[in-house]
């Protein structure tokens, strides 16, 4: 499964440009404490975060994580998408909540 | 392969640049042929020793040492040291401020993290500041075949 399998559902938008929607995916790991996702979250894993950070971006590539998910329908700034976009990690976008976002992708059928 | 040493400076604040020196080690790392699991393992460490200088201390340096053998890495700040070393090993303990908190950090998982992962640590604090050691042994296991 592809970072772009996750856009063929509704529920998710592409914030950042299309650099790494080709993405491998292979499991889900939410939080928005980044010594959580540091110690937990593994390579290609999805990062589901509140975090509206630059230093989310630091975490998903030193961890190779695959792309983040920004719930309940979070505005990140200019400079986090350009970063983005030069790491080749997608920014994606919803308006559901962390909990419903994992069911969302649990039901696409993303693996974890 | 050439041993590779290098000196870092990290300031105090400066959450921007935060996380460069785990970032240039993966890739050197990356370059030596050592495996994705032993290269995560390494990058966790020195991301959150580099991050917590930035956060807790009034800045410092890291000093970088890989060989074909291990990879040494020493966090030296200018303070203002940690209270309890024992209180700040635990699990869930921080004294984050409102910008770290902010940023993301502040689990009080940093310090677990690097014992986790580290193949020796060394903590010492004072008011003058606190120095980290870090070993990481590469065995030929850690190679990629
Ligand atoms: N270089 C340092 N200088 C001063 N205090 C430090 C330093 N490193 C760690 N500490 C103290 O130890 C505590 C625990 O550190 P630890 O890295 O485990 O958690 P944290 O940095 O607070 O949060 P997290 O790492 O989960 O984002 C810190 O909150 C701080 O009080
Ligand atoms: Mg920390």
């Amino acid at each position: 499964m592809k970072v772009k399998n996750l856009l063929e559902s509704t529920d998710f938008y592409l914030i950042s440009d299309n650099s790494g929607i080709k993405n491998e995916v292979n499991g889900i790991y939410s939080c928005d404490l980044l010594s959580h996702v540091m110690g937990f979250a593994s390579e290609k894993n999805i990062l589901i975060t509140v975090l509206n950070n630059i230093n989310v971006l630091g975490v998903a590539s030193l961890l190779d994580l695959s792309c983040v998910i920004f719930s309940h329908k979070i505005q990140v700034n200019e400079a986090i998408i350009i970063k983005s976009n030069e790491l080749n990690i997608p920014l994606i976008g919803t308006k559901l909540t962390t909990s419903e976002t994992v069911i969302s992708l649990y039901n696409l059928g993303v693996p974890n | 392969m050439e041993p590779f040493a290098r000196d870092y400076n990290i300031e105090k604040h400066d959450l921007t640049n935060a996380g460069t020196i785990a970032s240039l080690t993966k890739r050197e790392l990356k370059k030596r042929g050592l495996t994705r699991d032993f290269i995560k393992k390494v990058t966790i460490g020195i991301y959150e020793a580099e991050i917590n200088v930035v956060i807790h201390s009034y800045g410092g340096i890291a000093a970088i040492s890989i060989t074909d053998d291990s990879i040494e890495v020493t966090f030296t700040d200018k303070g203002p040291g940690i209270n309890s070393i024992d209180d700040a090993m635990m699990a869930g303990f921080s004294t984050a401020s409102s910008l770290a908190i902010e940023n993301g950090f502040g689990a009080g998982m940093g310090l677990p993290n690097i014992k986790a992962v580290s193949d020796k640590m060394v903590l010492t604090s004072s008011k003058e500041g606190t120095r980290l050691y870090l070993k990481f042994d590469i065995s030929s296991d850690n190679y990629e075949s």
